[in-house]
């Protein structure tokens, strides 16, 4: 009895992950894939559905050829003044075919002397590199590149 | 966990007050991600990873990071940071746990 209530149960919690899972963005401690999330949908929670338009302003340095994927270097550079009416908001890195597509959202303010950002990421296959920088005008503008993985950095 | 072991660096060593500094935070973090499975029992090892990090100078925040599970494990954040002038700087961190830890370094420019 107790082992039919328990996969009842998880059958349960499946079904309700399943159903809330595409709406809410921050879809907790879930034991498989918690934030798994497209990168239309992560895209649309960044932006709000505003144009993103590529632009030469973004500077993306990533490897062209990652030998591993767990530990891939990437380098985001915005040409801006940084100056307190015209900087650059945000820094949103994406991996277009990871499991969650959101790397990291980084919100600067001018009291960054640049608009740069760099980190590590886990890219779990061959993959494109998505960066999104957000201005304090309101625009949204993107650079990205492929980055082929030999060894995948997930699981 | 216990504290985790982390570093703020900044870059290049010697400055002055408003030059442009790139200021490093390093974590050693395992940075699971909840979907990796233990090769030895199989079991799949609950996620645990940071999922902020915020920059303090003089306990004004200027920088803030939200953090997904793809960054790589030990991440390291590279910024850049307009030296205002002396002060100390403090970087305060939260795990997918809600663990919270902070890490501080002075900031002494010349001239």
């Amino acid at each position: 009895m107790q082992r039919r209530a328990f996969l009842q149960n998880i059958g349960l919690a499946a079904a309700a992950a399943a159903v809330v899972t595409p709406g809410s963005v921050w879809g907790a401690e879930a034991p498989k894939g918690p934030n798994a999330m497209g990168i239309d949908a992560a895209l649309k929670a960044v932006t709000g559905g505003a144009k993103v338009t590529p632009s030469s302003k973004v500077h993306l340095k990533a490897p062209e050829i990652a030998e591993n994927g767990a530990v891939v270097p990437v380098t985001v550079e915005v040409d801006s003044p940084m100056s307190a009416d015209d900087y650059v908001k945000a820094i949103h890195v994406f991996a277009t075919k990871n499991s969650n597509v959101r790397c990291a959202d980084v919100m600067l303010t001018p009291m960054n002397g640049k608009a740069m950002f760099a980190t590590r990421i886990k890219l779990g296959s061959t993959q494109d590199v998505l960066v999104v920088a957000e201005t304090s005008k309101g625009e949204f503008l993107s650079a990205k590149q492929n980055v082929k993985v030999t060894i995948g950095g997930c699981g | 966990m216990a504290e985790a072991k982390s570093l703020i660096k900044l870059k290049p060593k010697k400055f002055k007050t408003g030059e442009s500094v790139k200021l490093s935070f390093m974590v050693m973090h395992p940075m699971e991600t909840g979907m990796r499975k233990d090769k030895k029992t199989g079991q799949i090892v609950p996620a645990d990873y940071i999922n902020e990090v915020k920059f303090f100078f003089n306990d004004t925040p200027f920088t803030t990071i939200q953090v997904w599970e793809s960054v790589s494990t030990n991440p390291v954040f590279t910024v850049d940071f307009k030296i205002p002038g002396a002060g100390t700087l403090k970087v305060v961190y939260k795990t997918s746990k809600g663990e919270t830890f902070e890490q501080t370094k002075k900031v002494k420019p010349k001239g």
